[in-house]
């Protein structure tokens, strides 16, 4: 038994979910044109607009108030995530803004700041009103994304910033933050925590994330057909590949995040049951970061991405265990 | 805490967190197939029972299976920290 991780009641929530467009239009070339453009994702977002007060994230607090200590504990760190994920990509986001490649990308790229900057109001006010967190910097240090991922984020921005939008920072910060950051790492949380909101009957919780997921499709799809730009053109594709390699690899020492220590019930029954969890939620990640590969246009790095994610894993579970004096507990089960 | 009145305590958690609602369980009940329980639902029970008990590790070769109630009965016997 493990906790199901695919879409919700069966919803496409990203292009990822839908076996068409990843499907080999010819041979082994995925076909371009099923990757929306800037224009067509900027109309998607004038049509797709939603209010965090029409969530009524109040209607959740009793509900979260009798949450048993382990669903607390998850849901909490959880969100924690994703709120410190998108406070990072507020903060970021405008250097790929300020130096896109043409008009139409930037024109949605703006779209997506204020996507970002209402997942943060979202993610604060169900913090605060709903689970009865305190916003304080504690979060940032409890965050794997905020210690592992935040400095590498804001490097590659910042050299978008520093070199006057040269085009292979921008394609570097690109990978960090739309395939590997939404793609990746916000996509299987925002999947995981969907099924425990309504495993648990939070309904607020379930709308919004629903809400952000399918802002968080957009952005992705941006991402890959930006990135499939990149790759195409010849001249960026070996960075290309060699950030999206990089940025799995971070990815996987995220979600095995050494820095926490990990719930580790005694009872065997109990802990074999907490160790399929982690690793199907960690599979969640290593397929996403897989099926993007074809979409943007590097299947052949799939043998790759495999083996770094699989040594960064390895790496960070012997951190944990350095860390911490004890095994980590999907260690511990196998 | 006497065995029997450990048992009675293990029996009444396993009924309130059942996921098909709180009810009174018996040890012969099934932990999956009676009453519901799934592999989050375990991890939580399990959690309430380490701390209900102090529960300590036990060694992989000590593991038993926890198909009814009246195992989990017989686990937090074994591992329930005795006084010294």
């Amino acid at each position: 038994m493990t906790i199901t991780t695919g879409p919700v009641s069966g919803e496409i929530l990203d292009i990822l979910d839908d076996p068409a467009p990843s499907r080999p239009a010819a041979g082994n070339t995925p076909d371009r044109s099923t990757l929306p453009g800037a224009l067509a994702l900027y109309a998607r977002w004038e049509k797709g607009q939603w209010s965090v007060g029409d969530v009524r994230v109040e209607r959740d607090r009793e509900t979260w108030a009798a949450l048993r200590p382990f669903a607390e504990r998850e849901l909490g760190d959880a969100l924690t995530e994703l709120e410190v994920g998108e406070v990072c990509v507020t903060r970021t986001l405008s250097a790929l803004v300020d130096h896109a490649p043409t008009d139409d990308d930037r024109i949605y790229l703006c779209t997506q700041l204020a996507d970002e900057g209402r997942h943060v109001r979202f993610f604060q006010e169900y913090l605060t009103t709903a689970a009865g967190i305190e916003l304080d910097s504690a979060l940032d240090e409890a965050s794997a994304y905020g210690q592992l991922f935040e400095p590498q984020l804001v490097a590659a921005t910042s050299r978008v910033r520093e070199s006057g939008g040269d085009r292979g920072a921008w394609y570097e910060a690109l990978v960090g933050y739309h395939l590997i950051t939404e793609g990746v790492l916000a996509a299987a949380a925002l999947r995981t925590t969907r099924v425990l909101a309504q495993r648990y009957g939070l309904h607020a919780l379930h709308e919004g994330l629903g809400n952000v997921a399918r802002d968080e499709s957009r952005h992705l799809t941006y991402g890959l057909m930006a990135a499939r730009r990149g790759v195409d053109d010849g001249e960026h594709r070996e960075l290309i590949a060699r950030c999206y390699l990089s940025g799995a690899e971070l990815a996987a020492r995220v979600m095995v995040n050494p820095h926490k220590k990990a719930i580790t019930p005694v009872m065997t029954a109990a802990l074999h049951a907490r160790a399929r969890q982690l690793t199907a939620q960690w599979q969640v990640g290593l397929d996403r970061a897989v099926r993007q590969l074809r979409l943007i246009g590097l299947p052949g790095l799939r043998d790759d991405v495999e083996r770094s994610w699989s040594a960064a894993q390895r790496r960070a579970l012997a951190e944990y265990r350095e860390r911490w004096d004890t095994e980590h507990p999907v260690v511990l089960a196998a | 805490m006497p065995e029997d009145q450990q048992a009675e305590r293990v029996r009444e958690l396993v009924g309130a967190m059942s996921p098909l609602g709180a009810r009174t369980v018996t040890s012969s009940d099934r932990v999956v197939d009676d009453l519901g329980y799934d592999s989050v639902a375990i991890l939580e029970l399990a959690l309430a029972l380490e701390v209900e008990f102090d529960l300590q590790a036990i060694a992989e070769d000590q593991a038993v299976d926890l198909l009814t109630v009246g195992d989990i009965e017989q686990l937090v016997g074994q591992l329930a920290r005795k006084p010294a």
